[in-house]
């Protein structure tokens, strides 16, 4: 059984993360993708050795190229020529000085899609801005509302807009693929990181256009309806005082029916009694007191345990799963094989990891999960398969020095 | 919509999902696909999530519904009526991809396993918040708790805040987005084999597979110089100690000296306020993590004597990437979104507001916005489209 994207053949310049995840998801889902990298610039992020690299770059085919050589440019040009998807997250502008930009390439290939994950998107006062993602969370509005109030020095503690850039970017290349079956042209996609995390602010955004109210962070409130409980509450079973081994449950009673379950949950205290909290309104106006006395229930019980009596109750909770919980003790992720170790180890590293795609085509798996490349490890087989060069040929090309 | 010119145009997709799936289904609809989102006869229930449009009532113009259920033709039905569960049948048997949620409206009328035994060719996204079976499979998991449960949480927030969840629906945008990916995998390989098949999303792997550092700490950690396995919730505090949020004079500004420690350093020099950083042994490859950790602290030290609008288009003139922290009424104001012509007009019942624009421009089928609709406002459209005589 193929995978859902055997076939398809994706030229990939991207570097770090939001542009590798991208062509990830598609390598694992079957893409034929074609890693860009040299020796001179295999640094930090970009060191085949480099946890970073390792994460985000399986399932994908390494070729060495110094682009930095004049000499190396025809072959890239041939190698455009030929790809279905050709994708970057340079700066605005590299490519082309390449001689490989879209309206160069698209006169030989007219069915060749181009994106462009740049920070910032092409054009525009800021288009050379340098962004990495805690840049693109804090000029996009993520940090300031990620917090509590009267704190905008928190912001989302990973790396979120990178991931969803990369996303994004899939997107775009399946459904540039989806119009070029219908047209049976290529074409170019600019996507700006910058505009795809504006994008997660959408309702906060129009309710700013439509009713000139500034969203503020809230903390775990749903900024605009009226929900309570609705936060992460201490539990007890700390190893340690230290934050790490702290141990707390999120709690979200979505309906007046939640709330009274819970209630029944923590034995009716007399405090929960009170009208004042019969009403998801009234809980909202008291809702210093009402956290307050769940946290003084949660703060006696394991966190696991209040999880499985709010969910027998139909209250929805959930352990604050740090990558302890994640890796050893997530029944749902042990089930599915969600983690697992790559089985070819890495010529350098050794045992590798590997995260599944969570998607499940059940009549095209994607079970594959090849580790990791070293540079160039690729190189005879791209160049045969991709340009059906001789030996002869490819044995020119390294002699030259523009595969390293 | 139907007259689509977007990348999806002529796919013809049924969105049955909940808040777990709908941000999928707005980015098909958004690139062109004709998407029906059938709502009971009272109206979605997510037509009542805040915030808004300001002087009408709760349920008619929701912002938050007009975002998410953007580019919808919608249709009020009732599954448990005969006519309303033929209804919704049809529309499958019209659709090349239904998004499913278990547990949304209509899943069940909709009779999904025979309409994939009679086509072949159709395409059934079905999402789950952990998966079919196992012993979470039938958790209630509203965004907060497949935050927490996925990750997200215990990474947000500081020491002295509970673990946090990002604002509004930051969680299910990702299950969001991985359901449009399966959906155009799954139509790339009909349109070259025409064989359909079901694809399952969990929501709390979705979650899972986008933590940057969280599982890369804990498998690589003996290859990281600065990390432990559980890193805790610390602010702004990046993983490797490079990037954080820093005070200046008028606003927060995230700071970082990288790429490139020695451009930043040199710009600390020229502004006389590299303190002890020249002594030699920060060139030292070997003491990194204190190298990094002293230059943060000078640069805290340095920022909270800059003003903070300056300092950033300066550091993004010197190639730094800092980021100015900014509120959502300056990204509103925003130049470059503005040069770029980003933002659109989103149509509510006759009534105009500026909203987001496209996540990414293409340059042959545009992303477009179409007007937004009330409680099955394109039920008669819809009842031609399946054939249903009798319709009004």
């Amino acid at each position: 059984m193929t995978r859902p994207l055997e076939g398809i053949r994706i030229l990939d310049f991207t570097h770090v993360l939001a542009g590798p995840f991208a062509t990830r998801v598609l390598g694992d889902m079957g893409a034929d993708v074609i890693k860009v990298n040299s020796v001179d610039r295999a640094i930090g992020a970009n060191d085949p050795g480099h946890p970073y690299y390792l994460m985000w770059n399986r399932n994908k085919r390494a070729l060495a190229l110094d682009m930095s050589k004049q000499e190396s440019r025809p072959v890239c040009r041939q190698l455009c020529e030929k790809a279905d998807v050709v994708i970057d997250n340079f700066s605005v502008g590299v490519l082309e000085r390449w001689g490989i930009g879209y309206d160069a390439v698209r006169v030989a290939n007219p069915e060749v899609i181009y994106v462009q994950m740049s920070g910032m998107g092409e054009g525009g006062p800021w288009s050379d801005f340098v962004t990495y993602a805690p840049t693109i969370h804090a000029l996009s509005g993520l940090t300031h509302l990620t917090g509590v109030p009267g704190r905008e020095d928190i912001g989302i503690g990973f790396s979120y807009n990178d991931h969803q850039a990369g996303l994004h970017g899939a997107v775009a290349i399946l459904a540039a693929l989806e119009a070029r079956q219908r047209t049976g042209r290529g074409q170019r996609v600019d996507l700006s990181q910058f505009e795809v995390g504006v994008n997660f602010a959408g309702p906060a955004l129009l309710d700013y256009f439509a009713n000139a109210r500034a969203a503020r962070p809230m903390g775990n409130k749903l900024p605009y309806d009226e929900v309570a409980p609705h936060g992460c509450y201490p539990c007890a079973g700390a190893l340690s005082d230290a934050v790490e081994d702290e141990r707390w449950v999120a709690i979200a009673c979505m309906t007046d029916c939640q709330w009274e379950a819970l209630k029944v949950l923590m034995a009716r205290p007399e405090w929960a009694m009170d009208s004042v909290f019969d009403t998801a309104s009234s809980r909202v106006e008291n809702l210093q007191r009402l956290d307050q006395g769940v946290a003084e229930w949660t703060v006696t019980q394991d966190s696991t345990e209040v999880m499985e009596k709010c969910q027998k109750a139909g209250v929805p909770a959930g352990i604050v799963q740090n990558a302890i919980d994640l890796v050893e003790r997530d029944p749902q992720l042990k089930r599915s094989g969600f983690l697992h170790a790559i089985d070819s180890p890495h010529p350098t590293v050794g045992a590798t990891y590997a995260d599944r795609l969570p998607i499940r085509f059940q009549a095209t798996p994607c079970d594959v999960y090849a580790r990791s490349r070293e540079i160039g490890e690729d190189n005879t087989a791209i160049l045969q398969d991709w340009l059906e060069m001789s030996a002869d040929e490819i044995q020119k090309a390294e002699e030259s020095g523009i595969l390293t | 919509m139907t007259d689509s010119k977007g990348a999806l145009a002529g796919v013809h997709i049924l969105d049955l999902t909940d808040e777990r799936g709908i941000y999928g289904a707005k980015l098909l609809a958004d690139l062109g696909a004709d998407v029906v989102r059938p709502e009971p006869l009272d109206g979605d229930p997510l037509r009542k999530r805040g915030p808004h449009q300001a002087g009408t009532p709760e349920g008619t113009t929701s912002l938050w519904h007009a975002f998410f259920a953007s580019n919808r033709r919608f249709f009020a039905v009732d599954p448990s009526s005969d006519e309303g569960s033929e209804q919704l049948r049809r529309l499958v048997e019209r659709a090349d991809i239904v998004l499913a949620c278990d547990r949304s409206f209509g899943v069940d009328a909709a009779d999904l396993n025979a309409a994939q035994t009679r086509r072949p060719e159709l395409i059934v996204v079905d999402t789950t918040s952990f998966g079919r079976d196992g012993p979470w499979s039938e958790y209630l998991a509203p965004d907060l708790v497949a935050g927490a449960l996925g990750g997200f949480c215990a990474t947000t927030g500081d020491v002295d805040t509970p673990p946090l969840k990002g604002f509004g629906e930051l969680n299910f945008m990702v299950s969001g987005a991985y359901i449009a990916i399966a959906a155009l995998g799954a139509l790339y390989h009909v349109r070259q084999t025409k064989v359909g098949q079901r694809v399952e999303v969990s929501v709390h792997e979705c979650i899972a597979s986008c933590l940057e550092q969280v599982f890369m700490c804990y498998w690589y950690d003996d290859l990281l110089p600065t990390t432990i396995p559980g890193l805790p919730r610390r602010g702004s505090l990046h993983w490797s100690n490079g990037y954080a949020v820093m005070q200046a004079q008028g606003g927060a500004i995230m700071v970082t000296p990288t790429p490139d420690l020695e451009t930043q350093l040199l710009w600390l020099v020229q502004e006389d306020a590299h303190e002890d950083l020249l002594d030699e042994k920060y060139a030292d490859p070997e003491n990194l993590v204190e190298t990094v950790q002293r230059v943060m602290e000078v640069l805290r030290k340095w920022v909270s004597t800059r003003e903070v609008e300056e300092l950033f288009f300066e550091a993004q003139s010197r190639h730094s990437p800092y980021g100015w922290v900014l509120p959502i009424e300056k990204v509103a104001e925003n130049p470059q979104l503005k040069a770029r012509d980003w933002w659109v007009s989103y149509s509510m019942g006759g009534v105009e507001t500026t909203g987001p624009g496209a996540p990414y421009r293409f340059s042959e089928t545009p992303w477009s916005l179409g007007p937004y609709g009330g409680p099955g406002a394109d039920g008669e459209s819809i009842l031609a489209d399946i054939g249903w005589e009798g319709a009004p």
